[in-house]
């Protein structure tokens, strides 16, 4: 069996408003194998987000561990945390939270402009991933002159454009019509299928947990199912 | 360089919020208007003074007597051998004129009137208006044909206290080098009004070699080697450079001259311009702080606006170091914009006040003014120093960047999960 991409032992995340203590994580372990495509899903407040965080080192846990690639991020610190979500970990966000001031196709190739990847190679990358995503002819537009689904296909490629361990989608489907987020959801699928790109969700999205091969349900911070799909 | 281009990021940055960027390159702008008018102001006026001062009284640097500036006027307080410390001061290559004159102070008596009056006794061949200011107010007859001549050159109000016009006789009381009283005659060559109450009522001019007779003085033996100096702010380096060689030229027990900057002489004008120059300079600060204040302002919303939008970068693998460099970026396109701008919104006042001046004559008395005991045109120009034009944009962009220090380290400390607000 290979090492897990993605493993969390025993952790705990508290969170502190004002004087209350809410606890957000209770012991939650579980690890993702390389080529997944999980499905983290749970009711508001089962701690998915959270845990989402945690695997993409944006936080730190309360106590607890938490590997990717057998590394424990805890052992990190600020440039190697950034280093390791540049060189390791792509990130598609609910609002897509694209770069503002950069064009579709400079969104895309920040990330491996960030890793000192050479131009002209940058460009074909960038290039074949537009492609793949349906956004040819799209390149030079800014996010603003693009609609959501257009938006979140170029976060998508922006998140696989570093040849990441894992990719981490937050509510990937939120913000889209039905049509455009199932779309979205072929076009991470083949990513996993013909690229063997690991994918984690986290969602409330029926369709998305419909095409994840692994779904895990969280309820209070503690895996409640953990259901693997032929 | 690895990474995208934060210059290009920057400058998109610094455009997304338009009308905000504008206020702020309005206040930069403004802020460099001011500091280059006043500036330019204070530069052409105080070294307009300078040279003034310079040419009315013993140049740029007067080489003289080492007692001469402690103990005051004397006769014997005099050097020998003026034609070669003239000489030496010429080789220098930031000396543009060196004269030997004889000064010092004569009681003027004509026709039962009689007045105290300080002299100047010059070369006629050498000294002239470039040299000597007085000459230049010369309105009345001419300067001496030589420097035998038995004439004397008199301030219009000095001519009026005496009773005298051009022509008529003056008697001139001295003491000589060995401290006897002796007297000249002279006739009026010449009445000068130059606006100044200090010349008009106060000196005159005589011919050297006539002095040098009467005071009993050697052929070589002057006061004073009025030194100018081609660039007024070099008058300090000028002087310590020629006492070294005044002293290396020295002979045998020979008393060595000393070689004296005109703000050692005229203590009250470089007083005033000091008075001035502190006061101009603590105005900009005042200025600096407020634009700065205003940049900072620009810069610092310009971040808490985009917390988020950091968060996200710092997500996708953006260092810290990078977010800082990014911002400080977006402070340096502010501040070369701001400069350019600045550059074309105070080339036409500059241009028109450098060539027009500022006519100040209402404000004055009759004639011009006196500062310091230096006649002032009434006219005030506006030509600024290039040194201090650099200081100005260094200063601009140095105020931007320092303005940006705090929102970039913001920048770069955001806390990607609370920005984000994934949760």
């Amino acid at each position: 069996m290979s090492q897990p991409i993605i493993e969390l032992r025993d952790v705990v995340k508290t969170y502190r408003q004002g004087h209350v203590e809410v606890p957000a994580l209770r012991g939650l372990s579980l690890s993702v194998e390389p080529g997944e495509l999980v499905a983290l899903c749970g009711p508001s407040g089962s701690g998915k987000t959270t845990a989402l965080n945690l695997i993409g080192a944006l936080d730190r846990p309360t106590s607890g561990s938490v590997l990717v690639e057998g590394q424990d991020l805890a052992t990190l610190g600020r440039t190697r945390l950034s280093n390791l979500r540049r060189d390791r970990i792509g990130f598609v966000f609910q609002a897509y939270n694209l770069i503002p001031v950069l064009t579709a196709y400079e969104n895309a190739e920040s990330v491996l402009a960030l890793k000192g990847v050479e131009p002209s190679a940058r460009r074909k990358r960038v290039m074949d991933l537009l492609s793949e995503v349906g956004l040819e002819g799209l390149e030079h537009r800014r996010p603003d002159h693009l609609s959501g689904g257009q938006q979140q296909r170029v976060a998508i490629a922006r998140a696989i454009a570093a040849d990441p361990a894992v990719v981490l989608a937050d509510e990937p489907t939120a913000n889209v019509d039905s049509e455009t987020a199932e779309k979205l959801l072929t076009i991470m699928e083949r990513l996993n299928t013909d690229r063997g790109v690991t994918f984690v969700f986290s969602t409330h999205d029926p369709r998305v947990m419909e095409h994840a091969r692994r779904l895990i349900r969280l309820v209070d911070g503690r895996v409640e199912t953990d259901e693997t799909r032929s | 360089m690895k990474g995208p281009k934060l210059a290009k990021m920057a400058w998109r940055n610094m455009w997304r919020n338009r009308r905000r960027t504008l206020i702020t390159l309005c206040g930069i702008v403004f802020g460099v208007l001011l500091a280059v008018l006043f500036t330019g102001l204070g530069d052409s006026t105080y070294s307009k003074m300078i040279d003034l001062a310079a040419r009315l009284t013993g140049g740029h640097v007067s080489l003289q007597h080492v007692d001469a500036l402690e103990r005051g006027y004397s006769p014997k307080r005099s050097i020998t051998r003026a034609p070669d410390r003239r000489r030496l001061a010429l080789a220098d290559p930031e000396v543009s004129h060196a004269r030997v004159r004889i000064t010092g102070h004569t009681m003027l008596a004509a026709g039962g009137n009689s007045r105290g009056a300080a002299f100047i006794a010059f070369d006629p061949a050498d000294d002239g208006p470039a040299t000597l200011s007085i000459l230049e107010a010369l309105k009345q007859g001419r300067s001496f044909s030589s420097s035998r001549e038995r004439g004397i050159i008199v301030g219009h109000k000095l001519a009026d206290h005496l009773g005298v016009r051009l022509g008529r006789k003056v008697v001139y009381t001295l003491t000589d080098k060995h401290g006897e009283i002796v007297t000249g005659l002279a006739r009026v060559r010449g009445i000068v009004k130059s606006g100044a109450d200090s010349v008009d009522a106060g000196i005159c001019l005589l011919p050297i070699d006539t002095v040098r007779e009467v005071m009993g003085y050697g052929a070589d033996e002057a006061t004073q080697v009025a030194v100018f100096v081609k660039d007024q702010r070099r008058s300090d380096r000028v002087a310590t450079r020629l006492g070294a060689r005044l002293a290396r030229a020295a002979r045998e027990r020979e008393t060595v001259p000393a070689a004296v900057p005109w703000f050692d002489r005229q203590p009250e004008l470089a007083g005033f311009i000091s008075m001035k120059v502190t006061s101009t300079l603590f105005f900009e600060l005042i200025i600096a702080i407020l634009v700065a204040a205003g940049i900072f302002n620009t810069l610092f919303v310009s971040v808490m606006e985009r917390i988020r939008e950091f968060g996200i970068m710092m997500a996708i693998g953006f260092s810290p170091g990078r977010l800082f460099r990014l911002v400080m970026w977006e402070s340096l396109w502010i501040a070369l914009v701001g400069i350019v701008l600045a550059a074309l919104a105070t080339a036409w006042p500059y241009h028109y006040l450098n060539t027009r001046g500022i006519d100040m004559s209402a404000m004055v008395s009759k004639g011009g003014a006196e500062i310091a005991g230096v006649g002032m045109t009434p006219i005030m120009y506006v030509e600024i120093y290039p040194g201090s034009a650099a200081i100005i944009v260094v200063a601009a962009v140095g105020a931007t960047l320092l303005s940006g220090l705090y929102p970039a380290w913001r920048a770069g400390r955001v806390a990607p999960v609370e920005s984000i607000r994934l949760v």
